[in-house]
């Protein structure tokens, strides 16, 4: 028998996850490129330091709006609640895999909450000094070199969060990936990982 | 004499990996040096570099200065900057610059090179940029403290002055000391040049201006172009930085970060394979759930 399924993620939503998760790992490859010498290889799967260099801002931008649509798509469900400052408390069971000693989440539980608050705020950061790097002839050096320094605490603060973002969707919890490919996930996993949200489409 | 042109140091590329054979550090070391109580404001070093560098002639508006262009530009390595500043209520300083690349012992621009051999440092000093492997992003604008490199717009690359290295290869003088009339640039082995900069100094000291001065900044190593200033205490004055250093603050904070970094990152995926193998999966089949 197969499992009964619930839509998690609308077509829309998913486009935009992964336009953003694509070309945040390009960012992130001619970005590394950028940063470390060694890594200066890394350029040529876009065809070459100039081309890097020309690509590097333009698929910024892309990332930046698809980055601001998610904003406005999941926004409305991101708010901490009461349930969600207890499962904060509890996180080390969370990440135990003692789940009966974490707070029930909804939709979202709190760390992916804070997942999101804080990829945003990195977003508004790569922009903002992404626009200055892309642009140096109209500002200072130590304006630039300051968006130098800030652009790249971002880039490691968003590497980090995609090395446990990818962690946490694929291998540690099975069932979670496919729900960025065809958008649905079993019942059984809804009510493990979110059983207020399972609750909630049960009802519905 | 020729100079083989061996080379020091190469932009985002370890010393490891510069061929042994081109770090010989036997060789030469230049310097240009300048005395501005002599330049006479001819321009003809101005003329003389864009001519022997064939670099294109740009169309100049009259600002109000006897100044020829009001920047420098991919295209105009060298500027004799005219700085008129007033001294008291009916005087003013007439106090040119040559506004050119210093060629730092530690340059600047190099260091914040993310493209590897995009600029080149000879151990004969001088610090060359190579427009075939640069990518266009400016960092060594910003990295240079003394605001030299400047960005083509047509080609997406940023140039400067090479201190005519095809010259000083061959065993000539760059042009602009070539052609000056009256030896306000003069060229030669570093320690000569320091040695008759003293005693530029000490004359000029001799003569009333006290604060003469030479300008081979120690924050970035000396350079190989150094200045003879009769006003010592008023570098600003001639548009040189009092204090410049190779890499500020900003940029040496990032490249330790991105040391840092690079080992956050390796940790975290470390971290996550850890993670795994420590508390597995976590599938939902096997449980019915806490919250059920």
């Amino acid at each position: 028998m197969s499992p009964r399924l619930l839509p998690r993620f609308s077509f829309l939503e998913r486009v935009v996850h992964w336009v953003v998760g694509v070309t945040f790992v390009v960012l992130l490859l001619t970005g590394l490129a950028f940063s470390y010498p060694s890594l200066f290889w890394l350029t040529m799967f876009v065809g070459g330091g100039p081309a890097a260099r020309v690509l590097h801002p333009q698929v910024g931008a892309l990332f930046g709006v698809g980055l601001l649509v998610m904003f406005l798509l999941w926004v409305k469900d991101m708010f901490l609640d009461a349930l969600d400052k207890q499962w904060l408390g509890a996180v080390k069971h969370y990440a135990m895999h003692e789940r009966d000693k974490v707070p029930p989440a909804g939709k979202y539980n709190a760390g992916q909450k804070m997942f999101f608050w804080l990829q945003s705020l990195l977003g508004v950061l790569f922009v903002v000094t992404g626009l200055l790097l892309w642009f140096p002839e109209y500002f200072g050096a130590g304006l630039l070199n300051t968006a130098r320094l800030l652009h790249y605490v971002g880039a490691l603060g968003g590497a980090l969060l995609l090395i446990v973002h990818v962690y946490l969707g694929t291998v540690a919890y099975p069932g979670t990936a496919r729900s960025m490919i065809d958008g649905k996930v079993t019942e059984a996993w809804a009510r493990h990982h979110h059983p207020r949200w399972s609750g909630d489409r049960a009802d519905g | 004499m020729p100079d083989t042109l061996a080379i020091k140091r190469i932009s985002a590329t370890p010393s490891a990996m510069i061929p042994l054979s081109s770090l010989r550090s036997s060789g030469p070391v230049y310097s240009k040096l300048v005395d501005i109580s002599k330049c006479i404001g001819c321009k003809g070093c101005e003329v003389a570099c864009k001519e022997w560098n064939d670099l294109k002639v740009e169309q100049t508006a009259n600002f109000g200065s006897y100044q020829s262009h009001k920047d420098l530009s991919s295209n105009t390595w060298l500027l004799m900057r005219f700085n008129e500043v007033a001294v008291g209520d009916d005087d003013v300083d007439w106090l040119i610059k040559k506004d050119a690349c210093l060629h730092c012992e530690d340059p600047g621009c190099l260091f914040a090179c993310p493209a590897p051999g995009a600029i080149v440092q000879y151990q004969n000093g001088i610090v060359d940029f190579n427009q075939d492997q640069c990518i266009g992003c400016q960092y060594c604008v910003s990295g240079c403290p003394f605001d030299i490199p400047r960005f083509d717009k047509e080609t997406k690359t940023v140039a400067k002055c090479n201190m005519c290295i095809d010259r000083v290869e061959a065993g000539l003088e760059p042009a602009c000391v070539k052609t000056c009339p009256t030896n306000a640039i003069q060229w030669g082995l570093k320690e000569d040049m320091l040695a008759l900069a003293e005693k530029k100094v000490e004359t000029m000291q001799r003569r009333g201006f006290e604060h003469a001065a030479l300008y081979n900044p120690g924050g970035v190593g000396g350079t190989h172009m150094m200045y003879v200033v009769p006003h010592g205490d008023r570098l600003e004055d001639y548009s040189l930085p009092a204090h410049p250093v190779a890499s500020p603050m900003p940029l040496s904070g990032l490249n330790v970060l991105q040391r840092v970094g690079s080992y956050l990152l390796g940790f975290g995926v470390l971290g996550a394979l850890g993670h795994l193998l420590a508390f597995g999966q976590e599938s939902a089949e096997d449980s019915e759930g806490p919250g059920a």
